[in-house]
């Protein structure tokens, strides 16, 4: 005879503090961590204004100072413009580009998805799409992109876009197919549901984790190419201050101007790891 | 015999042959402030040559065998592998002998018979003969070659071989610049050109034999034990590994990996500059110089005020200083020092002077401008055009940058698709002045860049062109005038004459360069 034991009142009712997973998942040490590092970086870059006096294109006859030398913090550079300044309004710059490119990606991407998913013929011209885009390695794809748009902000943003759209689609489709023949999609389409309702309101709220999550490993690859154009000298048009263009400048200063190569590479390691960190946390929390 | 005889005499006839008069002419390429760097060479630099070894270069670019007849990207190639019938020495621009031992130009400058020197062969074993040099000038005058100095191959109207050593070119018309064309032009083997130009097969009478060429990685050179020369070169090989990054070519250096790096900037040879164990040549001639250019049928581009207020405007020593390391001549024209055309006056003609350019923009009636500023997009003039952007806004004038790469820019260029301004590099003033002014893509007086075309200035160039004795002094005084009607027109926008830097080991001795900026190894050895 099987005893049953009777679960306590106060343990069946016990719901977790926070009941969102996602906020679950980023209450977590490792997404404190990375909220902290990417909040830090943010809130430099927005509060540029305040934290510098001097405009980042002005130039002066104080070529390659050294940090704390007179009235700039954290040096010049080789024409004399205020490195701080260019380090926190190249922060703007490529946040700027990060939002705009990985928003267009996963809308993109998860807009293909849904496609593929309606229809058999839609889903092989989407896939083979997407084994196009992913064929080419992402500067590669920059270098093309760059050679029919030419350099500029919205090089980068199209580049970005098109190397991470493939990976929101393939997420998004993949999940979509495994729950919408899971019992409760089932149920519910015997419940009378339709095709819309069943998507929008049982298979898509389910099947969104790994999207939610590739939002922020999409912005850490975004910052990485971002900085990695800019490096290679078709990023962000100059005089703009971005951070990889500032890092590739300081190239021939490594030794002597240490300082002039680790503020953006402070910046953006901070970013990348911060941003990994999220993605993590947030993957951990949609599991439980 | 010293240099100022030897100029003045150039004109009746030259007997300097020998191998001592050779080899004292291919020394001679090297500029004053390469000297006072070999002067304070470290200890055990000095004494005899040291004999063999092979030399590891570096060099950003590679071999583009299509442009083996124009002025190519590799400088070390030309002056390894061939001869030229002349090499001047930069300091006077007076021709010494190569292949040709000695020559006479006739009075009116119509005609000039060479005499050749005997015993030269090809690598292949071929000897060199007169109709070696004929048909180098015919294959500078066919247009497929895209060589800068055709213009001047092609006043060449008739020639005559009256023995394997002689022959005599008849002009169409005088020209100042002939011996431009004898610095510039290799005598290749005619035999086996085509493999030449198709990258299989380079064969020349130089000190170095083409061992192979692997795209993109290297070069591979042997000596050649018949060098007319005698007991040169004394390396027995040199090896170049192309490296087209400029960080990574000065880490191989700093490594030790290259003993010559060919083709950094000013900004890149920073971290070695001070370094006892490397040495930065400097070559005053036989680069080029950077500029912007006005495209003119862009308005307000049209009025020579708003050019001028363009070249008041900008701050000349600043980017010589921080954009460039330091290493050229900021000056308003394109001469280096060496050229007959310099003058200190001329050179410093427009100062750095903000308020002029505002009222030059006032006068011409110029509000609020707002223009496309095009650069090549090289980390030097990236930051160069940046520099000129800047120094613009402070007058008024708002740029918008457009990085172009070098393939697209030279395109524009020559297709005259520039936008109102950019900001470039142009060779060819190196040499005599009137070799800029007809082969220079932005300067042709026939067909320029910026679109400019005047009457007077055609009238001067070809005055300049037509001089029977370059070194005369109604060819001094035409080269002047070409100074002053560029310095008025103002099409060009000369900001600094750049000179071509050579980083090495320090003990590397003797390496010089011509005047169309390939490396010349005859002497160089390692000490």
């Amino acid at each position: 005879m099987t005893t049953l034991t009777a679960v306590p009142a106060s343990a069946a009712v016990r719901r977790p503090r926070i009941r969102n997973r996602y906020l679950r998942g980023l209450a977590t040490p490792r997404g404190v961590i990375g909220l902290a590092l990417v909040g830090l970086v943010l809130a430099v870059g927005l509060a540029a204004p305040l934290l510098t006096s001097y405009d980042p294109d002005f130039q002066t006859a104080d070529a390659l100072v050294s940090p704390g030398t007179g009235d700039h913090l954290w040096g010049t550079d080789e024409i004399g413009r205020d490195l701080l300044s260019r380090l926190l309004y190249g922060i703007r710059s490529d946040v700027l580009v990060v939002l705009a490119a990985v928003p267009i990606a996963a809308l993109v991407g998860c807009g293909l998805a849904l496609l593929a998913t309606a229809h058999r013929a839609a889903d092989v011209a989407v896939q083979r799409l997407f084994d196009l885009l992913l064929s080419f390695p992402g500067l590669i794809l920059g270098l093309t992109v760059t050679a029919i748009m030419g350099v500029g902000r919205g090089t980068i943003i199209v580049v970005i876009a098109l190397v991470e759209t493939p990976a929101f689609g393939r997420l998004l489709r993949g999940a979509i197919l495994v729950h919408r023949d899971r019992e409760y999609a089932v149920a519910a389409r015997v419940g009378g549901a339709g095709p819309l309702r069943l998507l929008t309101r049982h298979v898509l709220p389910n099947a969104a984790d790994p999207v939610v999550v590739h939002v922020a490993l999409a912005m850490s690859v975004a910052v990485i190419l971002e900085g990695a154009m800019s490096f290679i000298g078709i990023g962000i048009r100059p005089p703009e201050a971005s951070l990889g263009s500032t890092l590739a400048a300081s190239r021939p200063y490594l030794e002597d101007h240490p300082a002039y190569a680790l503020g953006p590479l402070a910046v953006i390691t901070a970013l990348v790891v911060g941003l990994n960190l999220i993605a993590e946390a947030l993957n951990r929390g949609a599991r439980r | 015999m010293s240099l100022s005889t030897f100029a003045t005499s150039r004109r009746t006839v030259l007997r300097a042959a020998g191998a001592g008069a050779v080899a004292l002419g291919l020394a001679g390429c090297k500029s004053a402030v390469d000297e006072k760097r070999d002067q304070a060479a470290p200890a055990g630099s000095g004494g005899a040559p040291k004999r063999g070894g092979t030399l590891q270069i570096g060099s950003i670019s590679d071999l583009t065998p299509a442009l083996l007849f124009t002025q190519n990207s590799l400088t070390a190639l030309h002056r390894l592998v061939f001869n030229t019938l002349t090499g001047y020495d930069p300091k006077t621009l007076q021709p010494q002998p190569q292949l040709a031992t000695s020559w006479q130009v006739a009075p009116d400058g119509t005609s000039v018979t060479f005499q050749l020197r005997e015993g030269v062969k090809f690598h292949s074993g071929r000897p060199f003969t007169a109709d070696d040099v004929v048909w180098a000038i015919q294959n500078l005058k066919d247009p497929k070659r895209s060589a800068q100095l055709r213009a001047t191959a092609a006043v060449v109207s008739d020639v005559s071989v009256k023995s394997p050593t002689e022959l005599t070119l008849r002009l169409a018309h005088p020209v100042s610049n002939l011996f431009d064309l004898f610095e510039f032009m290799v005598i290749a083997d005619k035999e086996s050109v085509e493999d030449a130009v198709a990258g299989k097969r380079i064969v020349g009478t130089g000190p170095f034999a083409l061992k192979s060429w692997t795209p993109g990685a290297g070069l591979s050179f042997t000596r050649n034990p018949d060098y007319f020369v005698p007991d040169r070169p004394y390396f027995d090989g040199v090896e170049v590994r192309i490296i087209p990054q400029a960080d990574a070519l000065l880490v191989a250096l700093r490594s030790k990996q290259v003993q010559l790096a060919i083709g950094l900037s000013g900004r890149d040879v920073q971290p070695v500059k001070d370094d006892g164990q490397f040495s930065i040549r400097q070559f005053d001639h036989g680069s080029g110089a950077v500029y912007v250019g006005a495209n003119v049928s862009v308005k307000p581009l049209d009025d020579k005020r708003v050019r001028q207020a363009v070249s008041f405007a900008v701050n000349r020593d600043r980017i010589l200083q921080q954009a460039l390391g330091g290493y050229g001549l900021a000056s308003s024209t394109p001469w280096p020092k060496s050229s007959p055309a310099y003058s200190d006056a001329t050179a410093k003609r427009y100062a750095y002077d903000p308020a002029r350019a505002k009222a030059l923009l006032a006068e011409a009636g110029a509000g609020e401008l707002s223009l496309p500023l095009a650069h090549l997009a090289l980390p030097s003039y990236t930051v160069a055009a940046q520099m000129v952007q800047f120094d613009l806004q402070q007058v008024g004038v708002k740029t918008t940058l457009e990085p172009l790469d070098a393939a697209k820019f030279q395109t524009q260029l020559i297709n005259q698709t520039m936008p109102a301004l950019w900001v470039g590099g142009h060779g060819f003033a190196q040499v005599h002045p009137s070799t800029l002014a007809v082969s220079a893509y932005p300067f042709n007086e026939a067909k320029n860049t910026s679109k400019f075309s005047d009457p007077q200035y055609t009238e001067i160039v070809q005055k300049a062109w037509n001089q029977a004795d370059a070194d005369s002094a109604a060819a001094k005084a035409a080269y002047q005038d070409l100074s002053e009607v560029l310095l008025d027109r103002q099409f060009v926008i000369d900001l600094v004459v750049l000179a071509n830097l050579y980083a090495s080991t320090s003990n590397l001795q003797g390496v010089t360069q011509n005047l169309y900026a390939d490396t010349v190894l005859d002497d160089a050895y390692l000490a």
